[in-house]
């Protein structure tokens, strides 16, 4: 095991900048994921830390050693690609095998030693029955399986898992991380993992990075990242349904300050946000504009009045789940989603029926408005 | 019905096309002069076998000599244009080795007529003392292999994903490792047409052949030729020996028509 430094790494394809000045660290046997939507640079972070791709500034540590220019085969690290990259000529034990039978690491395995840990991680992924095949005989569910097999065997100094479990079928999902999450604990591993789904990083993770058109957003564990993101865009992408992100105005009366939005929208700010909320702001033709952003979990709802702070708005929408609801309001702009557990109420709203709103403050965020929200 | 009609007629075209110049050979091989120059329809298929066109070919002409003569130049020349070929194309196709003219010059020799080389060539071979040499003739059978192979197996280590070899690398093997447990199994069925097809061509060569060699490297192509003479045509002898010569060549292909098909259509159908 051992810990993993980037550090100011920058990669460039051609002009084409594909990370930027990325700095991470993962101590040792820390379960890190990155998350990102499609094209942040997950993957080539992945490549960078495998030794796949070169950096082209900025340096890599494991253990304090810096690895910038050692080739794949000495870094000792196992990787699950997305794209499963199984040996085609291969039997599925053969290649879960073949990490274990490169000579570079020595492990001189007998063959009896061999077959019980290529069936030791089989059995745990439930390949089992499927090691005699071949892999175009396999659907690509058992390709990914078999692929994070093949990465699982081996002890290396770091795991690199790239969307280990983005092909598998919801249940299968479920209980592979939970299989995922078992073998971290057990063997106190450096896993970094690599996924755009955040429900798999808020799972599984110890710590978080958010990633961004190549550059971290933010970093933090599950709780912080989900409670307090740092952006409007950490906020819309982690989280179902994403964080409601409300554009609108700053307005100042009587020495008080209001946030409002549309027409019939407007919240007193209390004091102690308004200092963050005028740092968010931007001055535009003599208004002071800015966005805020709940998750839907701190939106009270209500047939009655909440407070004096509380607003009226007509549903437009309802969805339930099996624990709860998510009420859709027209912002104008924008929607605000609510979500309502279990009670009575929320089951039988009315749609254009007018429903009472209040927002819990001390879970309300202000930022700079850096992410497109128009309504989808 | 009409279309299955059709289809049989077309087929049966197809055969007699490809099949009626092999049956012709073959008949006449075993036919007596008598037999041969007949105008009687009925003896182009009835005719009592002998073998004695067989037999002149055997004693009168040193026809084993140039068979083997013919063996040797192709084998060894397919076998230096093989050594050469592989690690080229694997350079060509992963690293792009040359930046793509290095390539476009080797597959340029193929792009004139043979016999634009020729001249020179013979100049060259004179000067050296290679005319009707075993060496010469394999030197040629390279030059011209060479490029052909090389753009062929190209096409095959394209096919194989260079992620497959980055998996290896992170798996602990190092290239050469790598390219013998990794990419070689997999451009096997590649390597095999490719071999197949350099023998052939070299088998059947009879340009350069016929105008580089006389006595002592004499191909039997060029041997099946000279029976062509000025003063008679002996298709008995000449119809035996190609009969033997095209053996090789008929079951190579037979043999490797699993490969051949799957080798031609690797990148067509990969999945």
């Amino acid at each position: 095991m051992a810990g993993v430094i980037l550090e100011k790494v920058t990669k460039l394809y051609g002009p084409k900048i594909a990370v930027q000045d990325v700095s991470l660290a993962c101590k040792e046997g820390e379960f890190l994921s990155i998350v990102g939507p499609t094209g942040a640079g997950k993957s080539t972070i992945l490549k960078i830390l495998a030794g796949i791709e070169s950096v082209t500034s900025g340096n890599v540590y494991f253990d304090g050693r810096r690895v910038n220019d050692l080739p794949p085969q000495q870094r000792n690290v196992s990787m699950a690609f997305e794209t499963y990259n199984l040996y085609p000529h291969m039997r599925v034990y053969d290649n879960v095998a073949f990490p274990l039978r490169a000579p570079r690491w020595n492990l001189k395995l007998t063959p009896e030693e061999e077959r019980r840990r290529v069936a030791e991680i089989a059995r745990f992924l439930g390949i089992d029955e499927l090691l005699e095949r071949l892999p175009q005989h396999l659907s690509g569910g058992q390709k990914q399986r078999v692929s994070l097999a093949r990465a699982l065997v081996r002890r290396p100094a770091v795991y690199l898992l790239d969307e280990p479990i983005a092909h598998l079928d919801a249940r299968l999902k479920f209980s592979t991380q939970t299989l995922l999450k078992e073998f971290a604990s057990k063997y106190r591993s450096t896993i970094i993992y690599v996924t755009h789904d955040y429900r798999e990083a808020l799972g599984l993770s110890d710590r978080i990075a958010v990633l961004r058109r190549g550059s971290i957003e933010q970093e933090g564990t599950p709780e912080e990242i989900y409670n307090t993101p740092a952006t409007d865009f950490v906020g819309s992408l982690i989280g179902e349904p994403p964080m409601n992100l409300i554009d609108g105005e700053v307005v100042t009366r009587n020495g008080q300050a209001f946030f409002s939005a549309g027409d019939n929208f407007t919240i007193q700010v209390r004091d102690d946000l308004v200092a963050s909320m005028r740092q968010a702001a931007r001055h535009a033709e003599g208004r002071m504009l800015t966005r805020l952003g709940i998750r839907c979990e701190h939106v009270a709802l209500s047939r009655a009045k909440l407070s004096d702070n509380s607003f009226q708005l007509p549903v437009y929408a309802i969805a339930h789940e099996a624990d709860s609801s998510v009420v859709t309001f027209d912002l104008g702009g924008c929607f605000l989603y609510v979500r309502s557990r279990g009670e009575t109420e929320s089951r039988d709203y009315r749609l254009s029926e007018k429903a009472w709103l209040d927002f819990d403050q001390s879970h309300v965020f202000f930022y700079q408005a850096t992410v497109d929200v128009a309504k989808v | 019905m009409m279309k299955r009609a059709l289809f049989w007629a077309a087929t049966l075209i197809v055969l007699a096309i490809v099949i009626g110049p092999l049956l012709w050979i073959y008949l006449t091989a075993f036919k007596a002069s008598g037999d041969i120059f007949t105008t009687e329809l009925k003896k182009l298929i009835v005719f009592a076998p002998t073998l004695d066109n067989f037999q002149r070919l055997m004693t009168d002409y040193p026809y084993w000599f140039n068979l083997g003569n013919t063996a040797i130049v192709s084998v060894v020349s397919t076998i230096f244009v093989m050594l050469v070929s592989l690690p080229a194309a694997y350079s060509f196709a992963r690293w792009n080795t040359g930046g793509g003219h290095l390539l476009f010059v080797t597959i340029s020799t193929r792009m004139f007529p043979g016999v634009v080389a020729a001249l020179p060539f013979f100049i060259i071979f004179r000067t050296l003392g290679l005319l009707d040499t075993h060496v010469g003739l394999i030197l040629l059978y390279i030059y011209f292999n060479t490029s052909f192979a090389t753009f062929l197996l190209y096409g095959f280590f394209r096919d194989v994903p260079a992620e497959l070899e980055q998996a290896a690398m992170i798996d602990g093997y190092g290239r050469m490792e790598i390219f013998r447990k990794v990419v070689f199994p997999l451009i096997l069925p590649g390597l095999a047409v490719t071999t197949v097809f350099c023998l052939i061509w070299s088998w059947n060569e009879f340009f350069y052949a016929f105008l580089f060699t006389r006595l002592t490297a004499r191909t039997v192509n060029v041997l099946i030729s000279s029976f062509w003479g000025s003063i008679e045509v002996q298709y008995g002898p000449m119809a035996a020996g190609a009969g033997i010569a095209i053996l090789p060549t008929l079951v190579a292909a037979w043999l490797m028509q699993r490969y051949i098909i799957r080798g031609l259509t690797f990148g067509a159908v990969k999945g």
